[in-house]
């Protein structure tokens, strides 16, 4: 461990100081505002396209978003901003486009929720199971990153890191629900943003400019290739990632990425919360303008790292004494060019990064356990005050939970793969069935809930196999050459083909639901409302043709 | 909320309950201070105390690429301005509170 990168002066600790008052003020605000179920767990369904799409976003800028794709950066160059473009972008507006309408005319209060609509109970359990406890895991690896950073960066305790914000977020989350964790993502969305965007911007002046960063970078590492999108994906061997193109479009682009933006409730019950289906659509649309430029205040920091650092950063596994690793290049770059005030705020957007997606794994884990789990399962008929109660003491609770398995990933080697692997174990199955759900008519409860368990179990099995037998790595990633990220997405792949080929062989040999009882969950059973008495420029549809156009011209932009 | 084209539905596996498909109660009226006001609030603070640091500092930059530049400054008057307007913009209103 390296000695501290930055000293905070006495403004720096009075920015940060602000910051956790004024997040604790939003919670205590928000209380008397928060009475019903639907206040606590949907935010009143009365949020603005704007709210809701930064929330969105917000919810995912969490701890591994800021620190972790900096240093992806740093290690892969350039290629770590498929993670925020093709594996993104398109299943956002996909989100916004083909499945929001479904999920807000079905007024379902969370994925799970929906799940049961569609294919019953069995199905919702089981979808409930697996998300609280990936959304769990998740909250501990984000507290675990945050605290690590605060003991590294600033020379924080680390247990005394992990309590404080964590009991802050728990304590805002508990008393406000989705209301005060909204409200809050929105704050954290312009913090992270107007306390990170000075590195880029005093970078590039440093560097003389986006070319000046591209000869820079060539000139200190002529052996790889660290700012090309797509020139070096032809083969597994030519890039730092080990990766091919067809893994990171079909394994990436398509089923880990439709994944988590488009089932994962973590990111999809801030879109629930919209006022109307066109705020709904609107939302993911909005976001995914500014998801296309988070890259510029994440990735382009760490490329700014290896243009103009002048020593070199080393893997986790091997910092030397006097070193430091490639998960520190966000503060280095940070106490680079920011002073007092200027570090305050820089150190305040990292850990509005950390709480927001604390708050919002641990508002979605409250709800899928108050409505999906405790409800159904194990206290069906109680009054309405008695499941907000259950919300705000499962909060709490998850908060604890989340404490605990902070602790517990203390030992493990490399967070940023092992959130890849979680999303291929229940994500990439979890959207086959959610997508085959919303699409066809023909496709069971019966088809839904085998197929869900065969890609999960099908997805952890791979991962278990190649860990008890490394030599299986060609099979499953189609290379011996490919690395942890590209296992991860070949692994999403196939439990997703799997979930998809079981649920339609079940499916050809169940009887399905009558049409009537499809009604607002499948397409071809739902009138979807028209768009067409609306001025182009207020039809979702436009926005979200243009961000696509744009995605586009970035990807031959950088290609 | 307008959209009810699903009308009475049947879940998979069983009855759809009130908590499975909340309805909006629509029309609230709840006299909350927009989120862009705390925006405003904690953008205003944070670009006084930037610019305050930046101008003491003026004369003594600190060891930093660029001090020359005055980061500090400029960055704190931009928090300042935008953190002006949102306050200014969605500040409460007395026709509001009625």
């Amino acid at each position: 461990m390296t000695s501290q990168i930055i000293s905070l002066r006495a403004v720096d600790i009075a920015i940060i100081a602000v910051y956790f008052a004024m997040v604790l003020g939003i919670g205590f605000y928000l209380k008397k505002y928060t009475q019903s179920g639907e206040d606590f767990f949907l935010a009143g369904r009365e949020m603005s396209a704007w709210v809701a799409g930064l929330s969105f976003l917000s919810a995912n800028l969490g701890a591994l978003e800021l620190m972790g794709w900096a240093a992806a950066a740093y290690q892969y160059g350039i290629l770590a901003t498929h993670w925020y473009w093709v594996g993104a972008i398109p299943a956002m507006l996909f989100l916004g486009v083909v499945m929001m309408p479904f999920y807000y005319i079905s007024k379902t209060h969370s994925v799970p929720g929906y799940l049961q609509l569609r294919y019953g109970e069995s199905t919702r359990f089981l979808g409930a199971f697996c998300f609280a406890f990936m959304t769990i895991l998740m909250s501990g690896i984000n507290m675990y990153a945050m605290a690590l950073v605060m003991k590294v960066v600033l020379g924080w305790n680390i247990h005394f890191s992990i309590w404080v914000s964590s009991l802050t977020v728990g304590i805002y989350v508990a008393l406000g629900g989705l209301f005060s964790a909204i409200f809050n993502e929105v704050l954290q969305f312009f913090l992270i943003w107007l306390g990170a965007l000075l590195i880029p911007i005093l970078g590039l002046l440093e560097a003389g400019g986006w070319s000046g960063v591209v000869a820079r970078v060539h000139q200190n590492f002529p052996q790889g290739d660290y700012t090309h999108l797509w020139r070096t994906m032809g083969s597994f061997a030519d890039n730092p990632m080990g990766i091919h193109w067809t893994g990171i479009v079909f394994g990436l682009g398509w089923v880990i990425s439709f994944g988590y933006w488009t089932t994962d409730f973590l990111v999809v019950q801030r879109v629930l919360a919209a006022k109307d289906i066109r705020a709904a659509k609107l939302a993911p649309i909005i976001g995914s303008y500014f998801k296309m430029a988070v890259p510029f205040i994440v990735i382009l920091p760490g490329l700014l790292g290896l243009a103009v650092l002048p020593f070199r950063l080393a893997p986790e596994s091997a910092v030397g004494p006097g070193q430091h690793s490639y998960n520190e290049v966000l503060p280095l770059m940070l106490a680079r060019y920011c002073g007092p005030g200027l570090l305050g705020l820089g150190i305040t957007a990292l850990i509005a990064g950390f709480m927001s997606g604390m708050a919002g794994n641990v508002s979605a884990f409250a709800t899928v356990w108050t409505y999906d789990l405790y409800r159904p399962f194990l206290r069906k008929d109680a009054s309405d005050a008695h499941y907000v109660l259950m919300g705000r003491w499962c909060t709490i609770l998850g908060v604890l939970i989340s404490i605990g398995t902070a602790y517990l990933v203390m030992q493990f080697k490399s967070i940023m793969d092992y959130v890849q692997a979680l999303f291929s174990f229940f994500i990439a199955p979890l959207f086959g069935t959610v997508l085959l759900g919303m699409l066809s008519k023909r496709v069971t409860p019966a088809g839904g809930f085998w197929g869900l368990l065969a890609g999960t179990v099908a997805s952890i099995s791979m991962y278990a196999l190649v860990k008890m037998n490394h030599s299986l790595l060609a099979l499953i990633a189609l290379s011996s050459n490919a690395k942890d990220m590209a296992e991860n997405m070949y692994r999403g792949l196939w439990s997703w083909l799997i979930c998809v080929f079981v649920t339609v062989a079940v499916s050809a040999f169940t009887r399905p639901k009558p049409v009537a009882e499809l009604t607002g969950l499948v397409y071809g059973a739902t009138d979807l409302p028209s768009e067409g008495h609306l001025p182009v420029a207020k039809r979702p549809i436009f926005w979200a043709g243009l961000a696509f156009a744009l995605f586009l011209v970035l990807q031959w932009i950088f290609w | 909320m307008k959209e009810k084209p699903g009308g009475v539905r049947h879940s998979g596996g069983g009855k759809a309950t009130a908590v499975d498909t909340l309805e909006p109660e629509g029309g609230k009226d709840r006299h909350m201070l927009p989120v862009w006001f705390f925006v405003g609030v904690i953008l205003l603070v944070y670009g006084v105390l930037i610019l305050a640091t930046g101008i003491l500092e003026f004369s003594q930059p600190p060891p930093t690429v660029l001090s020359s530049l005055h980061p500090a400054i400029w960055w704190g008057a931009l928090l300042v301005v935008i953190g002006a307007v949102y306050v200014h913009l969605f500040r409460p209103r007395k026709s509001e509170k009625q």
